[in-house]
């Protein structure tokens, strides 16, 4: 069990107020968040996995050299954000001049005030577990200031370098301000190849008519890795996420939107091609909370033999949101006997004058599609690959940048190339 | 070129075939007539090399070598080719892009260089004009959203950009207009040569008006029960198919 001497100590050493504050107010949420652990990790055995593996929760905040970390770094990045075992290396980052990005202990009165209304004020710390030991243990908490009406063409990438036996938070607060156009992709490094964790938890503030693509992109081999998004959205804002989830000991995926006014869009896009032995869940939720909002989702999976998906999407609509358009879908390939998926549609509708729809299907690869191709001369191996990139084409056609989605294109190729073994 | 013997085929443990003979040389029109559930789509499947059919006694015997061992796709490279009677749609992958990993890979089994995109393109658009296809369509999803006679339409393009040795229509002209039926006709006799074959399976006599028959076979319940030139198929039009249960 969790050790609550060990939680209690890092709220008591903690000097920042606020800071303390937020791990006084997660302390007491050990208990409700727990109460919800046996129903929202029903398929994913994750706190057993991670107390046989470690024996404490406490962070680490050893960094080795700088230099050894710029080199994960690829020569391609125009714009990038280097952080080690939770701390922002500022030196080995390259930062556009237009965002501020600065840890929450280091911010002016202004930032601090701005950041104070929303962080740890949406995430889900009082409902995910993982999410409250985030808010306990996490030492930094990283915030991003776009100001308003900034438009900034590309992404900044975000690289979480995992490099620790101990388990290491990553904790993160954005403000998007009004009118502004900015795109993030997040990437998780692991130094070993096993049994390193990492929990990381974003907070997402987006203020009227802003613009957010945020990527993220998951291999990490025989890891364990938590990340929990948070989603606050005003009105006339537009969030499209796309992650993509490769290997992992054991990966879950919280992505939560409240679309808080009228005519928000969220869009929500996810594909996952899972092997040797990994277990990927993603579980989603969007909340209608006011009216002529849309959302859009759309998961879809290759599962290998011995490997494990998860998918749980719930939809609120609550009362006042009156036509509301919310779209789910999650759609499965297993290839082997051995391979499993547990999917779930979760919608709770209170308003009447809705558009909802949702549906899930697990499927093996079409045998007469198969046939088919392999009558026109091409092998099992090469029609096997044309069917499963066919797949996940309708994911990787949502990524509007040409360049991104290229690059996402040839990632799920070369997976796809190890997957499909004769 | 092509030779059955006694061959016994089944699936789920239903026997359909059972005990066919037929023996095709090149430069022949083989037409295969016979009512519903008679064997002929399996037949036309099992010589493809379709897996859920077991053959369970006899051979096939293709331009020398014998067939059972080989999967689709080597018996696609040896110069067979089906026309589909029900043409797969394929999601996310264009008719285009297929064709020239079919090409490519047939080519590369039989020792010849892979075309490059100018010389494929080159190709496909002479074998574009034989079937009046557009190459919008072909850059489309594989018989996505397509009609019926451009399902079909598509199948003999496929044939024309692979050349193959033998080829099998099943049921091609099923669901196809007069007009469509031509195109689909004037396809299949411009590739006709002295070097290749073709298997017509059909149900009505229709279709060998325009695609005439060197030979014509019954086969019924699972067996070729008679064979004669095109004039059988036209008593078989005429008086039908019990016409040849009662003979016997």
């Amino acid at each position: 069990m969790i050790d609550a001497s060990e939680l209690k100590d890092s709220v008591e050493n903690e000097n920042d107020l606020v800071t303390k504050e937020i791990k006084t107010k997660s302390l007491k949420n050990i208990a409700p968040s727990f109460k919800n652990y046996r129903e929202e990790y029903k398929y994913t055995p994750f706190i057993r996995r991670i107390e046989k593996k470690f024996s404490s929760f406490n962070p680490s905040s050893d960094i080795k050299n700088h230099e050894e970390y710029r080199e994960l770094i690829p020569d391609s990045e125009k714009y990038y954000i280097v952080i080690v075992n939770g701390s922002f290396l500022k030196q080995i980052s390259s930062l556009p001049v237009e965002i501020e990005i600065n840890n929450y202990k280091g911010l002016t009165k202004e930032n601090r005030e701005i950041f104070n209304s929303t962080y740890s004020k949406t995430d889900d710390s009082n409902f995910d577990i993982f999410s409250t030991i985030n808010s306990i243990q996490h030492q930094n908490c990283l915030t991003f200031r776009i100001n308003k009406s900034t438009v900034l063409d590309g992404k900044i990438s975000i690289y979480n370098i995992v490099d620790s036996k101990n388990p290491v938070y990553f904790r993160k607060c954005f403000h998007i301000g009004k009118n502004s156009k900015v795109s993030f992709s997040e990437k998780f490094i692991y130094t070993s190849h096993e049994s390193y964790f990492s929990n990381s938890v974003t907070e997402i503030f987006m203020d009227e008519n802003s613009n957010l693509n945020y990527f993220t992109d998951q291999n990490i081999n025989k890891n364990y890795h938590y990340n929990s998004i948070n989603v606050f959205q005003k009105k006339d804002s537009i969030s499209n996420f796309h992650t993509y989830s490769f290997s992992g000991a054991i990966i879950r995926n919280n992505l939560n939107i409240k679309l808080t006014e009228k005519n928000c869009y969220a869009n929500m896009y996810g594909f996952y091609a899972i092997k040797n032995s990994s277990h990927i869940d993603n579980h989603t939720s969007v909340d209608h909370i006011d009216e002529s909002s849309i959302s859009n989702e759309h998961y879809k999976g290759i599962v290998d033999k011995d490997s494990n998906g998860v998918f749980n999407g719930k939809i609120y609509v609550r009362q006042k949101a009156q036509k509301t358009n919310a779209f789910q879908a999650n759609n499965n390939i297993l290839l082997s006997d051995s391979a499993k998926v547990n999917t779930k549609p979760q919608l709770e509708i209170w308003a009447d004058d809705v558009k909802c729809s949702h549906g899930c299907t697990v499927g093996q690869l079409d045998e007469d599609a198969l046939f088919y191709l392999m009558s026109r001369g091409i092998s099992r191996k090469d029609a096997t690959s044309l069917l499963l990139s066919a797949f996940s084409t309708d994911i990787t056609d949502k990524i509007e940048d040409e360049d991104i989605r290229e690059n996402y294109e040839l990632m799920i190729l070369r997976e796809l190339e190890e997957l499909n073994h004769e | 070129m092509l030779e059955i013997k006694n061959l016994h085929a089944s699936i789920d443990d239903t026997k359909i075939l059972k005990g066919l003979n037929l023996s095709v040389s090149a430069g022949e029109v083989h037409a295969i007539m016979g009512p519903n559930g008679s064997g002929k789509s399996t037949l036309a499947s099992v010589i493809a090399g379709r897996e859920d059919y077991d053959v369970t006694d006899g051979e096939i015997n293709f331009g020398g070598s014998e067939l059972s061992d080989l999967g689709p796709d080597e018996r696609a490279r040896e110069g067979i080719f089906l026309a589909f009677q029900y043409p797969v749609e394929i999601p996310g992958v264009s008719t285009t892009n297929f064709m020239k990993t079919a090409v490519n890979q047939v080519r590369e089994a039989n020792g010849e260089k892979p075309l490059d995109a100018v010389q494929f393109l080159k190709l496909m658009k002479e074998k574009m004009k034989l079937v009046n296809i557009k190459q919008e369509l072909l850059s489309r999803s594989i018989n996505e959203g397509f009609s019926g006679g451009e399902k079909k339409r598509n199948e003999i393009f496929q044939m024309a950009m692979l050349e193959p040795k033998l080829a099998i229509l099943d049921e091609t002209d099923s669901g196809l207009d007069i007009d469509a039926l031509k195109i689909v006709s004037n396809g299949v006799n411009a590739l006709k040569s002295n070097e290749n074959a073709t298997v017509v399976v059909t149900h009505y006599q229709r279709l060998l008006d325009y695609i005439v028959p060197d030979f014509v076979h019954v086969l019924m319940d699972g067996k070729i029960v008679k064979s004669g030139d095109k004039n059988l198929a036209l008593e078989l039009e005429e008086k039908g198919y019990d016409w040849i249960k009662v003979k016997n």
